[in-house]
């Protein structure tokens, strides 16, 4: 039976650790040192990651409430940090964070919006596939029913997946609109699932966590490793661009008046 | 300074769909940001290639 | 707790497989519609809706 060990202990061995590697190190290692201290001191990871795998981790992941890094004076560690440490610990299967980023409700899918419960064709596994595969979902109609969770995956993708997975997995979220609040130092900011997942395609910072640099799109697409991305707004982008080059040049004529 | 959680004011609401229309015409000022933001991405690095090869057929000329 | 009891008294912690994960992402969709009573509500609204 594979297992794993309930706390940290073992990742953070330097001399023996024999766990999974992300890219050739500890994926402990991701997370910079003060930080890392933080969270195995936290009250949070000590009570309510201690022994999580895969299946538990998500009954904490429901109910986180905020995303965000650390906090206040002495940089208290955010749950969805130490969850985000717990997956660097467990390292869990392609499929299974698949999941965690596009996994919705088959009762409410079949019952309500898709109405026709029976004549289901693909079996599950393939379904997340074919969400990146397309490129980019239905607009308004997320996947990812617990939109934290869909957050945490997001964030664990961008720092544990090679730079073509990212891209593919990750840009379909920046048509997921829905409201997620920050920890910031001092309070709360709003933001959403399609902002946070920009930052983590083109910062170098994001949540108290420096994310190593992935090569920029444009040089995944002249080695054809990548698709040029095509923007869900489809045919409106250029009637949206018309409109605000209208809006600029009334701007301009406003002040060179003023 | 002692810092607690409950000190800190909390009055952001991540409820979704309270004004659908907005949220929609929010998303798509950022999704346009983004597209124009790569699109000058690309433009400036025409650009550097343009000017890169000016300057090399710059000095070629000035060698003759 | 469901964690101490899996931590068992070999202090080690079974690795999920994906249908579990995709079990209990299932039972906590339940559980948060049913906490929420204002969506049951609404979800039987729709399905009785849909019934006639």
């Amino acid at each position: 039976m594979a297992t794993h060990k309930p706390d940290a202990r073992a990742l953070l061995d330097d001399r023996g650790y024999s766990g999974a590697l992300i890219r050739g190190q500890n994926p402990a290692l991701l997370i910079e040192k003060a930080v890392r201290d933080r969270i195995t001191e936290s009250y949070y990871w000590k009570e309510q990651c201690f022994g999580l795998n895969a299946a538990t981790l998500c009954d904490r992941a429901a109910s986180l409430a905020f995303i965000g890094g650390t906090y206040g004076g002495v940089g208290k560690p955010t749950p969805f940090l130490c969850l985000l440490f717990k997956m660097l610990q467990l390292v869990p299967e392609r499929a299974i964070v698949l999941e965690y980023l596009n996994f919705r409700d088959r009762t409410e899918e079949d019952e309500v919006e898709e109405g026709e419960g029976e004549n289901e064709g693909a079996p599950e596994e393939k379904e997340n596939e074919e969400v990146v595969m397309r490129g980019f979902e239905g607009l308004g109609k997320p996947r990812g029913d617990f939109k934290y969770l869909r957050a945490l995956a997001a964030f664990y993708i961008r720092l544990a997946w090679e730079p073509v997975e990212i891209y593919r997995t990750l840009e379909p979220l920046l048509s997921d609109w829905r409201k997620l609040k920050r920890r910031t130092r001092e309070g709360f900011v709003l933001t959403t699932v399609d902002q946070f997942v920009d930052d983590l395609l083109t910062k170098d910072r994001v949540c108290a966590t420096a994310l190593w640099k992935i090569p920029a799109r444009s040089l995944l697409e002249d080695l054809e490793l990548l698709e040029p991305r095509v923007s869900p707004l489809g045919d409106e982008l250029e009637e949206l661009e018309n409109e605000m080059e209208g809006v600029e040049e009334m701007r301009n004529v406003g002040s060179e008046e003023g | 300074k002692f810092w607690d959680d409950e000190d800190v004011p909390d009055e952001v609401d991540d409820t979704d769909g309270v004004e659908p229309e907005a949220e929609r015409v929010a998303w798509k000022l950022r999704e346009l940001q983004r597209v124009k933001r790569e699109r000058d991405a690309l433009v400036a690095a025409e650009k550097e290639r343009e000017e890169v090869e000016r300057r090399r057929n710059l000095t070629a000329e000035e060698r003759e | 707790r469901q964690h101490l009891l899996k931590v068992g008294e070999t202090g080690e912690v079974k690795v999920a497989r994906v249908e579990e994960v995709r079990e209990r992402l299932r039972w906590l969709a339940r559980k948060r519609r049913e906490e929420v009573g204002g969506e049951v509500v609404d979800l039987g609204e729709r399905l009785e809706r849909r019934r006639e």
